[in-house]
């Protein structure tokens, strides 16, 4: 007996006129390409304008309008990402036969097919990296050793690098595979070879987009309202104390005694000029009441009613003007994001408040009591909870 | 054509030098982390969900009668892709013990429920094809 060479090995492993299916195909291929290509375009776009809100550029000035804004973005970052995962597959599925194409001969030509090649396995890993990646955080569950939001970031931008190098060296196969009719040509086919009933590239491509769509109904009653009952996949069924999920309890965050202290006071501070508040303090100042978003990255959000102070007034009692940055401090100590900066443009609308209330009520140690802060337009993990600190910076 | 394709490169490869980029100061151990994550996806899609795919489309396109296999290959498709997509929900993993809000559903339940759906329209649909492509020939 010998070892099998390599020749052995070549002649064993199929080509791509092995695989049978008649629903392969660069019409197929093409349409899902480019479901794909759109539901990654939106992903990447509204990634990219989460991650203003953590590291904002200097020349951009966040803004309080519009109020629902980053719970659209966000939605649509997860809902754009469910709804690629289907069409990934397909789409990989309806390529995987030219994995076999032997190399061609020549050495310009195997180096042109080497380099495109290379290209399609920085798209996949990178494609299929930020999806398990994405979706993981949408649990909670991290099992690897790097940094969830700037590998998630990092490696979207090779992904989509490596799709516009894709959709460059494939634009003319792209645009006949649109151009060429979803059906077989009739005289194409011998008929006595086609089972009418086996799958067509039409049937595949029904699929993948119902696929899709089903992936993002049965996900999307996070943060659609109307779906919350349909969703019977959604990683927040929307319940919680007041009506509204946590993402950390009070437990978790170290500020569970802290936040229940009577000795508790709410200190203001802009420059030498310090100011110390109980929470009745804070219940006797005016109070307004607001209907506002907590829109969190993983992708969920609901609306609730707000009552509380507003931080221009809390500020202004401390003499600062209105206008001016605030750092937020709260009693946690274990995980992130313990403070927050509301900016100037941000503080000042007078929707921007310490809440004492939710949805009529108290509000709940898991939403932060004794106050935490609420902002129009602002990512959930900057809505700062069990707040005991305003500093006024500039 | 020309000037579109050169221009999509050229962005292309900018966008993928900003990604590398950004992992400038990534420790030894996040990058190892990171290529572990970024081959393991290739390597399980090419060399054991693909294949797996493949010789399950070759079984069923020998065992499945004539008139079940689109209805089958549907129910497949959707079932795979949807498992695959509802995957993190399935492992039991993620979440806190002292939240539960979150990860607060009957999943394995409800992913159960899904295979039966589409098993019995798998079997039903192909039977109804059956005797309507039955009544036809008649």
């Amino acid at each position: 007996m010998r070892l099998p060479t390599v020749a052995d090995v070549e002649r064993r492993m199929p080509r791509p006129d092995d695989f049978g299916s008649r629903a392969r195909g660069t019409a197929l291929t093409a349409r899902v390409g480019s479901a794909l290509g759109i539901a990654f375009m939106i992903c990447f776009l509204t990634g990219l304008w989460s991650h203003v809100q953590y590291a904002t550029p200097a020349w951009l000035t966040l803004s309080p309008h519009p109020t629902q804004l980053y719970r659209w973005t966000q939605g649509l970052h997860i809902v754009s990402g469910t709804a690629a995962i289907p069409l990934l597959l397909v789409k990989l599925w309806s390529v995987f036969p030219r994995l076999f194409i032997r190399p061609p001969r020549g050495a310009r030509a195997l180096v042109v097919e080497a380099l495109e090649r290379g290209s399609i396995a920085v798209l996949m890993a990178a494609s299929l990296f930020v999806l398990a990646s994405g979706t993981l955080n949408i649990i909670g569950w991290y099992p690897w050793e790097f940094s969830f939001r700037r590998t998630h970031e990092a490696v979207a931008w090779v992904a989509i690098g490596s799709l516009l190098v894709h959709i460059a060296v494939k634009l003319s196969v792209i645009r006949r595979g649109l151009g060429e009719p979803i059906d077989d040509a009739a005289d194409d086919v011998d008929p006595a070879d086609v089972d009418p009933f086996d799958p067509t590239r039409r049937s595949v491509l029904r699929g993948a987009l119902l696929a899709s769509g089903l992936a993002v109904l049965l996900t999307a009653g996070q943060t659609v309202p109307a779906l919350r009952r349909v969703s019977l996949f959604s990683v927040r069924p929307g319940d919680g104390p007041q009506d509204l999920p946590v993402n950390r309890t009070a437990k978790g965050a170290g500020a569970d005694r802290t936040a229940l202290d009577p000795a508790w006071r709410l200190e203001i501070t802009a420059g030498d000029r310090t100011m110390s508040l109980s929470r009745d303090d804070l219940l006797a100042m005016p109070q307004s009441t607001h209907r506002l978003p907590i829109a969190c990255v993983e992708g969920w959000s609901r609306n609730a009613t707000w009552t509380g102070v507003p931080v221009r007034d809390l500020v202004a009692l401390v003499g600062a003007a209105p206008g001016g940055d605030v750092v937020v401090r709260s009693l946690q100590t274990k995980g992130a994001f313990a403070s927050s900066l509301v900016v100037g443009n941000v503080a000042k609308d007078d929707r921007t408040m310490l809440a004492l209330e939710l949805n009529g009520e108290t509000l709940d140690i898991d939403h932060g009591y004794p106050c935490r802060l609420i902002a129009p337009n602002r990512p959930g993990v900057f809505q700062t909870k069990w707040v005991n600190r305003l500093e006024v910076t500039t | 054509m020309r000037v579109v394709r050169s221009l999509l490169v050229l962005a292309g490869v900018a966008c993928g030098l900003w990604g590398v980029w950004l992992m400038r100061d990534f420790t030894r151990e996040q990058l190892t982390s990171e290529a572990f994550w970024l081959a393991g996806g290739v390597v399980l899609h090419d060399a054991v969900l693909a294949p797996l795919v493949v010789a399950v489309g070759y079984v069923a396109s020998r065992v499945l009668p004539r008139g079940s296999r689109r209805p089958a290959a549907m129910a497949f498709l959707i079932w795979g892709t949807l498992t695959i997509a509802f995957l993190p929900v399935l492992t039991g993993e993620g979440g806190k013990a002292d939240n539960d809000t979150i990860l607060g559903r009957p999943y394995v339940l409800n992913w159960i429920v899904l295979t039966v759906v589409l098993a019995v329209y798998a079997a039903v649909g192909g039977r109804i094809r059956r005797r309507i492509s039955a009544a036809r020939a008649s």
